[in-house]
């Protein structure tokens, strides 16, 4: 069994691959249109112990709750 | 009459464009279809009359959140000739596809590649010519905020418009394009136009934030620029706010003083006494908010508020609310209504009820100036700044307890995801520009607001005709004893009681109004004061205005804001029945005591 990583996993510096939102699909279209698309990569830029992360795709920042970076799985195999 | 609309997505300078093309000419109006108000504007291009549309910024047109709707059913519900497209150069990968969205629904638009000296910067290279021809429409390179290229897109745009004619878009939603396959379109494209170094390197944005954003004190100095910004605003909103005081004394004397010979002694007490007075009470304020909506358009330009967001959101999380409603309590502190229109920004509606059901608590500087004269009143020199302390504690804890009895019913599920936009460095012109939008708004709705609540104030405190004005026999005093039986038990007198009604218009009047009515000033005022309340009433005076209500204009702001009555009440009820709750809980607890 593999287990399914998800983005809340990465640690600060790392980078992976976007495999897939697991949202509604007004929650889905909204975070694929801020960028949070498949196939593309994220690195995480700040992971404070408390309070949002920075993640990095592209030329787009944005801040996230970990709660909403959980539904983004991802793929660390590169 | 030809029809432009311009779409884009947040932080790609939208508004700068508009501003640009519009000059300070627009206006806020209401559209078939569209439930909140959109900024336009009428401009001549090329001998046509067009008029300029600026729609709300959007990721997506598949979107369900309230601004995507707007865009959606705007689009649906009124004829256009063409759209202006705005795209953020630097982040062309990430947004061509909305305009990619656009283009396939048939209509020509013109893109606006915006922010190009950026991109330069950066080392980006964009060959706009070839993604015109891939597109067949223009695609045009500009800066809004230097004006580099913005006479050949205002050209292409004008072009456009005389060929095009009018069309409307109908179930829009069902014309849109697969994702993915728009997706793909776009990667190609850009692949093909744009070369940009693997990494975008942003060195000052990333020096900025790595102290400001820092783990342990991101947040001191967060709050910090928040105490620095107050003290700008009244150390120069102040003397302002006295010069324009004093400029409306002196017109009162050379233009409205004379006229009391000429007019009859009830039409002169009116018009000057009531309307010139109450009215100039609220003109004279109008300085502070100018310079507090500067300060709001300067830091919200820089790309800070962001950053306090992502600071302040683990808090927050905790009471339903999320990272920008801190923001916005903050900015309550300097007057709760435009700190009510800034939850414009929250896509959720849930969210937003509950963030502006949370602001009014905040002390503004409107109820500071009730404070700081009462305690000086009534309490010692060293007494007086623990009292004011106590009545900051107060505000927060209201708010925070609102949220905790609210945020169950007023639950949203939506993402808080936000962008992070590079440092920029204010523009003036835009600060400007956007300043004077906010004021001439807040101008229009506290005109009528104000105007209707002064003249009800002078009625209820010079009739019945023959009552002593402001004394015994008046309307306004058959209130005061009406009210006893509720303002009795929490301390408060049945004079005090009529002071409470001038302070639900404002509470700037208060302190005026206790003038009025005692025809007292200065030392005098303070020893009246001191016969109509001990120092455990006052606290229970000033706890009940902090929390009953803060004003009409924010009752106002919230009615308009909310577009819903139902809202705007049980936000009234509320905070009327905790303000009573809370005094009764202090007053009598205190007395229990023995105090």
């Amino acid at each position: 069994m593999k287990i399914l990583e998800n983005l809340s996993h990465l640690r600060k510096g790392e980078t992976a691959l976007i495999t897939g939102i697991h949202a509604p699909d007004s929650m889905r279209y909204r975070l694929q249109a801020m960028g949070l698309r498949t196939g593309r990569e994220a690195e995480v830029i700040r992971r404070p112990r408390l309070g949002p992360m920075q993640i990095r795709i592209g030329s787009v920042n944005l801040i996230m709750r970990r709660c909403d970076a959980a539904r983004v799985t991802i793929s660390t195999q590169q | 009459m030809k029809r432009l609309a311009i779409v884009g997505m947040p932080n790609t300078g939208k508004s700068t464009f508009f501003n640009r093309l519009t000059g300070s000419s627009s206006r806020v109006a209401n559209w078939p279809g569209v439930t909140v108000d959109l900024l336009s504007a009428n401009v001549v291009l090329g001998g046509n009359a067009v008029e300029v549309v600026d729609l709300p910024g959007i990721y997506d047109l598949h979107g369900f959140s309230d601004d995507e709707q707007v865009v959606r059913s705007f689009l649906e519900n009124n004829a256009i000739d063409t759209i202006g497209v705005v795209l953020n150069a630097t982040q062309l990968d990430h947004q061509l596809p909305l305009a990619l969205q656009i283009r396939k629904l048939g209509i020509r638009p013109v893109i606006l590649v915006n922010m190009i000296d950026e991109a330069d910067q950066l080392g980006v290279r964009i060959d706009t010519g070839a993604l015109s021809t891939a597109l067949d429409c223009p695609v045009m390179p500009l800066s809004a905020r230097h004006g580099t290229g913005f006479n050949d897109a205002r050209d292409a745009i004008t072009r456009e418009l005389s060929a095009a004619s009018a069309v409307s878009l109908n179930d829009l939603r069902d014309c849109l394009h697969a994702d993915d396959e728009l997706v793909a379109e776009a990667e190609a494209l850009v692949s093909q136009n744009v070369k940009a170094p693997s990494r975008l390197v942003r060195k000052m944005t990333e020096r900025i934030d790595h102290v400001l954003l820092h783990p342990v004190f991101g947040l001191p100095l967060f709050f910090l620029a928040m105490f620095l910004v107050f003290q700008a605003v009244y150390t120069l909103g102040t003397p302002l706010q006295d010069g324009v005081a004093y400029l409306l004394d002196v017109f009162r004397g050379l233009a409205l003083e004379p006229l009391e010979s000429m007019l009859p002694g009830n039409l002169y007490g009116f018009l000057v006494e009531g309307l010139y007075d109450g009215v100039g009470t609220v003109a004279s304020f109008v300085p502070v908010i100018i310079l507090f909506f500067f300060f709001m358009a300067i830091v919200e330009d820089s790309g800070y508020l962001a950053r306090a967001a992502f600071l302040t959101d683990s808090l927050m999380a905790k009471l339903g609310l999320d990272g920008r409603g801190f923001v916005m309590i903050l900015m309550g502190f300097g007057c709760n209504v435009p700190a009510l229109m800034g939850t414009r920004v929250m896509r959720s509606r849930a969210l937003r009820l509950l963030s502006m059901l949370v602001i009014p608590f905040s002390l503004c500087s409107a109820r500071l100036q009730v404070y700081l004269f009462i305690t000086t009143a009534l309490f010692t020199a060293s007494q007086a700044p623990l009292v004011l302390f106590f009545m900051y504690l107060a505000s927060f804890a209201a708010a925070f307890l609102t949220a905790l009895v609210f945020g169950r019913r007023l639950k949203s599920d939506e993402p808080f995801v936000l962008e992070l936009p590079p440092y920029r460095q204010p523009a003036l012109k835009q600060v400007l520009l956007r300043g004077w939008h906010e004021i001439a708004h807040f101008l229009r709705r506290a005109s009528t607001f104000i105007i209707t609540g002064v003249v009800l104030v002078w009625l209820l405190t010079h009739f019945p005709a023959g009552s002593t004005p402001g004394g015994a026999g008046t309307w306004a005093s058959m209130l005061g004893l009406w009210m006893k039986p509720v303002l009795d038990p929490i301390g408060i007198s049945p004079d005090m009681s009529v002071i409470l009604l001038f302070g639900f218009v404002a509470k700037e009047i208060v302190i005026g109004a206790l003038v009025a009515m005692t025809g007292l000033d200065g030392s005098a005022l303070a020893g009246y004061l001191a016969t109509q309340m001990d120092s455990i009433q006052a606290i229970s005076f000033m706890l009940f205005i902090l929390l009953y209500t803060p004003c009409l204009s924010t009752l106002a702001t919230q009615l308009n804001e909310s577009r819903s009555w139902k809202f705007a009440g049980y936000s009234l009820a509320w905070s009327l029945g905790l303000a009573w709750a809370v005094s009764f809980g202090f007053y009598q607890g205190a007395r229990i005591l023995g105090y």
